[in-house]
């Protein structure tokens, strides 16, 4: 099972060839991928606690430290694809990997993937904020005083 | 359409369908997520992105004159175009780029009204094709004043006590909020409004189709209810200048005001100038309501 940063490495490779139309289609294809809150998680969206505030549309973030590693739940409002596809790429990222390699995700990840210069300055900085979350909540929910915890 | 001031400055979803490729016609796409113009567009629509080709990467200001000539070149926009705006979330980042465009002086610039809000629910397709463009013939002049305050015109303005519209969330003009609930904190020291704004939040300008709502909806709103006047030199702001275009759009266009200005600058130079007046609450001059 390949490592986070492997993964986020063929990830950047996948991204840094294409030019800005063929990148923003490719955002695209990850956020098709997204997968459905599974039931456990869907019990717990009516709070609202877990939405991200420093994001332009709503985008819940639910991450969690399983036996199995990491694992990112989300849900993200279909009018932000671009917000759904990067979302959908950090939880294909983390999936069931340790919680030192989530941290490890550089802060750089949009300014790899080339991102920046097609998104612009704001909504890069609102992605960089969703990849903050995803980290937070994961180091949250893996030690044991972490309200997340199971 | 009837009763606006300028009812041409609309257009509606079937004329789009009809004119989007007359080669008289650019319609152009802006909107807050870029994806959603990949994701399906109106065929043969163009995207201009206000943050990537409206602003200047370096400096806080929009392209200069000759990046404005080559961004209208390369999207196939001559000076004699009809230059048709629309977007996602109630057109409000087409009304900003459509306020650039007038910054600029260009002539024939319009709305699709509902925007992309309005397409959807009038089941018309989109389309992912990538549009041919071919280049337009541009010269633009220096930028118009007359649609832009800048931030020592704002000062003189209050001092002056003339009209002023906070379009901001009424959270964000009592001050309890730096930003819109739920958006990012672009990083404003102090919250409050412009002593004698009053707030007009933007979104009252809209119906739940997209579309503006009726002159006299909006003669109720801005000049009954606020006390506007037609005839005074009116300023709008916001966070960033964008929400603000709208209701800039809606005065100015829409209700026929002779003099309103956009002040981009907005509470994220406000909030932020050292020395300037600031008040929090309510009521325009910050008074308990």
């Amino acid at each position: 099972m390949s490592s986070v940063a492997q993964r986020i490495d063929s990830i950047v490779e996948e991204f840094s060839d294409l030019e800005g139309r063929e990148k923003l289609e490719l955002l695209l294809e990850f956020a098709a991928r997204l997968p459905a809150l599974p039931p456990h998680i869907v019990s717990r969206r009516a709070s609202g606690d877990h939405r991200v505030h420093e994001c332009q549309t709503p985008v819940y973030l639910w991450p969690e430290m399983t036996a199995e590693g990491a694992k990112l739940h989300a849900e993200v409002a279909p009018e932000a694809p671009t917000v759904m596809g990067f979302v959908a790429i950090l939880a294909e990222a983390v999936d069931g990997r340790p919680v030192d390699e989530v941290l490890s995700v550089g802060d750089d990840l949009l300014d790899r993937m080339g991102l920046s210069q097609v998104l612009g300055i704001l909504r890069t900085r609102g992605l960089r904020a969703i990849l903050g979350h995803v980290k937070r909540g994961v180091l949250a929910a893996s030690t044991p005083t972490g309200k997340d915890s199971p | 359409m009837a009763g606006y001031a300028n009812p041409d400055v609309l257009v509606t979803t079937e004329w789009v369908a009809e004119h989007a490729h007359d080669p008289h016609v650019r319609i152009v796409e802006s909107n807050e997520d870029r994806a959603l113009y990949t994701q399906g567009h109106v065929a043969g629509a163009v995207e201009i992105d206000w943050q990537v080709d409206l602003q200047d990467q370096v400096r806080r200001d929009y392209v200069d004159r000759t990046g404005f000539e080559k961004l209208c070149r390369d999207n196939g926009i001559s000076n004699d175009t009809t230059v048709v705006f629309y977007g996602d979330r109630n057109n409000w980042w087409a009304c900003y780029a459509l306020w650039v465009f007038k910054l600029y002086g260009h002539k024939d610039c319009r709305i699709m009204d509902g925007g992309r809000k309005k397409w959807q629910l009038d089941e018309r397709p989109w389309s992912t094709d990538r549009v041919d463009v071919k280049p337009g013939h541009y010269t633009a002049p220096e930028q118009d004043g007359s649609v832009r305050a800048f931030r020592d015109e704002v000062l003189k303005h209050q001092k002056g006590g003339r009209p002023l519209v906070d379009v901001r969330s009424p959270e964000e003009y009592c001050g309890d909020r730096l930003h819109m609930p739920d958006y990012p904190n672009e990083g404003a020291l102090r919250g409050g409004h412009i002593p004698g704004a009053v707030n007009i939040p933007w979104p009252l300008s809209v119906n739940e189709d997209g579309t503006f709502k009726s002159a006299k909806d909006l003669e109720k709103l801005y000049v009954k209810g606020a006390g506007l006047k037609r005839r005074s030199p009116t300023i709008a702001y916001c966070r960033i200048g964008e929400r603000s275009s709208l209701t800039w759009f809606v005065l100015t266009y829409l209700l026929g005001f002779a003099k309103v200005k956009n002040y981009d600058g907005s509470w994220m130079e406000w909030g932020n100038c050292v020395g300037v007046p600031v008040v929090k609450g309510t009521t325009p001059d910050g008074s308990p309501a």
